[in-house]
């Protein structure tokens, strides 16, 4: 017996140690192909369009072209393309926060008739491809006239448009709230709608903070809907505007790069900023779903 | 006394539901004005010839059977999509599953890898689309320039990536990769989930780890893993907007998805009723594939409990 308990060539300690060393090798070189396109779009951006040619040949750009920016935001009109995004993007986190807070309350801390099927339904419509209900919206708003304006891709957010996901996610939210809040709060002759704007809301300002970051960022990118419902180039936003630029410059790459930079640069940003409050929300919604 | 409470009570309920209604209500008007009469009437605009100008003229069952018989597009474009479905879906699970794996390690810097890894996530699919057109561009992009060693080595012609079309689909599926990160996230708190405890008896009855990773991680990943799948394939079967910007369609309409199909019809044909039959279509196959893994979720979920 004796004989088979060796002496291990290396203590526990320093096998970690091993394996750790290869895993941030391992781990290393998967950052770098994650992070390498955004370097490359960087220094693409900032070369001139005979450099682009060379690739590898002139891996930093020799004389980092700055004015690619200015170029590109004056080439379309990059202002008014932000402008219209905001509009759009701050109007639906409104509505979302306030569609998505309401109805999750209901679904949360509240008993009422149909309550269950309601629930189960709006799980259901996680499932429904949006094509199922595209054309018969796209035929109303055109008959109320809306398809010459931003309220397709706006009012839809105040009636928990696209929200069942973040319904879902404050819901949870809600009902990790002890009831021994509320109930002493309606003793206190407190209503549900106090309760909800006294009591519910400001202790889930993490919740609300998570979804409406994620609103911001789906409707930012968001590229299909402003495709069907603007009609209009003055409501355009910055993703059609990206993709204007590319239909009408399509082989200037060193442009087209700068122009990406700046529209997915606030996502970047915020995302760096909010980071935390964003993962959370990612796994509460992905595990408990 | 007591009869005056019951009654109160009863008030207390019957306010309780009217304020359920209430909060519930910017929900219930949309689900119903916004979702439930929409889907009704795309399964009616789909037995109709409907082109916006006129009223809808009540067609039968003509607009799915052109389909199906009737329309090499059709099926072309569906083929295209399962392809991407079937490739694109597993693909993504397994490397979120080993990006989340590599960093559910007690590791340094394990937050700043998952950033990274997550960072293409939030990146807007326009630009994501111009980005890896210009990586994937055959004379200029830098990947022909990073594999260019290899075509010399094998004496091989450049692979020509979105310009080809037996190489365009799976160019847009490894694009797709980029952002398996955001997968990979919700494994990996799953993963941190699970009680160490385990692990440690595993350990104690000699298990390496494979053993540990195929017996127990993995087993009790199963509910991350179906979320995403379920997710991956209803969005998978979608797919739209990287073919409309970088392929637009081609070549040889090898990446003409079935949405894109959906979105010529409806937006340049004006074909109302012949869209939303392909609608319709579409919600069928998605709920029968999504059926399917719900049945298999349980199948596999019983067995990851056994062994």
């Amino acid at each position: 017996m004796e004989q088979t308990i060796k002496k291990p060539r290396f203590t526990k300690r320093q096998r970690t140690r091993i394996k750790h060393g290869i895993l941030h090798i391992v781990l290393l070189l998967c950052s770098v192909g994650f992070m390498f396109p955004f370097l490359w779009m960087l220094f693409t951006a900032l070369k001139t369009p005979q450099e682009l040619l060379l690739g590898f040949e002139q891996f930093f750009p020799a004389d980092p072209q700055w004015g690619n920016f200015k170029e590109a935001v004056t080439m379309i009109p990059f202002l008014l393309y932000l402008k219209n995004s905001l509009i759009i993007v701050i109007l639906v986190v409104t509505g979302t926060l306030f569609s998505a807070t309401t109805t999750a309350y209901a679904f949360a801390k509240l008993r009422w008739k149909g309550k269950e099927k309601w629930f189960i339904i709006m799980l259901a419509t996680l499932m429904i491809p949006i094509q199922v209900i595209l054309i018969p919206t796209y035929v109303m708003y055109s008959y109320i006239g809306w398809l010459s304006t931003r309220l397709p891709l706006i009012v839809p957010a105040f009636f928990g448009g696209g929200a069942a996901f973040y319904i879902f996610l404050l819901r949870q939210f809600f009902m990790g709230v002890p009831k021994e809040l509320s109930e002493s709060a309606v003793i206190d002759g407190a209503s549900h709608i106090q309760i909800f704007f006294k009591i519910m809301l400001p202790l889930s300002k993490p919740a609300l903070m998570t979804v409406g970051l994620f609103t911001f960022m789906a409707t930012w990118n968001d590229y299909f809907g402003p495709l069907i419902f603007l009609s209009n180039p003055d409501h355009w936003t910055l993703a059609i505007g990206l993709r204007a630029f590319q239909t009408r410059f399509g082989g200037r790459y060193d442009l087209m790069m700068a122009a990406s930079i700046l529209v997915m640069l606030p996502t970047l940003v915020i995302f760096f900023f909010a980071q935390k409050s964003f993962i959370e929300g990612i796994t509460f919604t992905g595990i408990k779903g | 006394m007591k009869k005056q409470t019951i009654g109160s009570l009863k008030q207390l309920r019957k306010k309780e539901n009217r304020m359920g209604y209430l909060f519930a209500s910017p929900w219930l008007i949309g689900i119903i004005v916004l979702g439930a009469f929409p889907i009704l009437a795309s399964f009616y605009i789909s037995f109709t010839s409907y082109d916006m100008s006129s009223a809808p003229q009540w067609v039968g069952l003509k607009n799915y059977i052109i389909l199906f018989t009737n329309d090499d597009v059709f099926w072309k474009s569906l083929w295209n999509t399962i392809y991407h479905v079937v490739i694109a879906i597993p693909l993504g699970l397994i490397v979120g599953i080993i990006l989340a794996l590599l960093l559910n390690n007690k590791i340094k810097g394990m937050s700043i890898y998952r950033t990274l890894f997550y960072l293409p996530c939030v990146v807007s699919i326009v630009a994501m689309s111009l980005l890896w057109m210009w990586l994937f561009q055959p004379q200029f992009g830098i990947i022909n320039e990073v594999l260019s060693p290899i075509y010399n080595l094998f004496n091989m012609e450049p692979i020509l990536w979105l310009q080809s079309s037996s190489t365009s689909k799976i160019t847009l599926i490894l694009m797709g990769l980029w952002t398996a990160g955001g997968s990979m996230v919700i494994y990996l708190a799953q993963m941190q989930d699970i009680p160490t405890s385990l692990y440690e008896s595993a350990e104690v009855d000699g298990a390496n780890w494979i053993q540990k990773t195929f017996r127990i991680t993995l087993p009790l990943m199963t509910p991350s893993i179906f979320f995403n799948f379920i997710m991956g394939i209803i969005g998978g079967f979608q797919v739209f907007t990287i073919a409309y910007i970088m392929t637009n369609g081609g070549p040889a309409q090898s990446t003409y998805y079935y949405a894109y199909y959906m979105f010529d019809k409806m937006m340049s044909d004006q074909a109302m009723g012949m869209a939303s039959a392909m609608a319709w279509i579409l919600l069928v196959i998605v709920l029968i594939v999504t059926m399917f893994a719900l049945r298999l979720n349980n199948k596999v979920v019983y067995l990851g409990e056994e062994g």
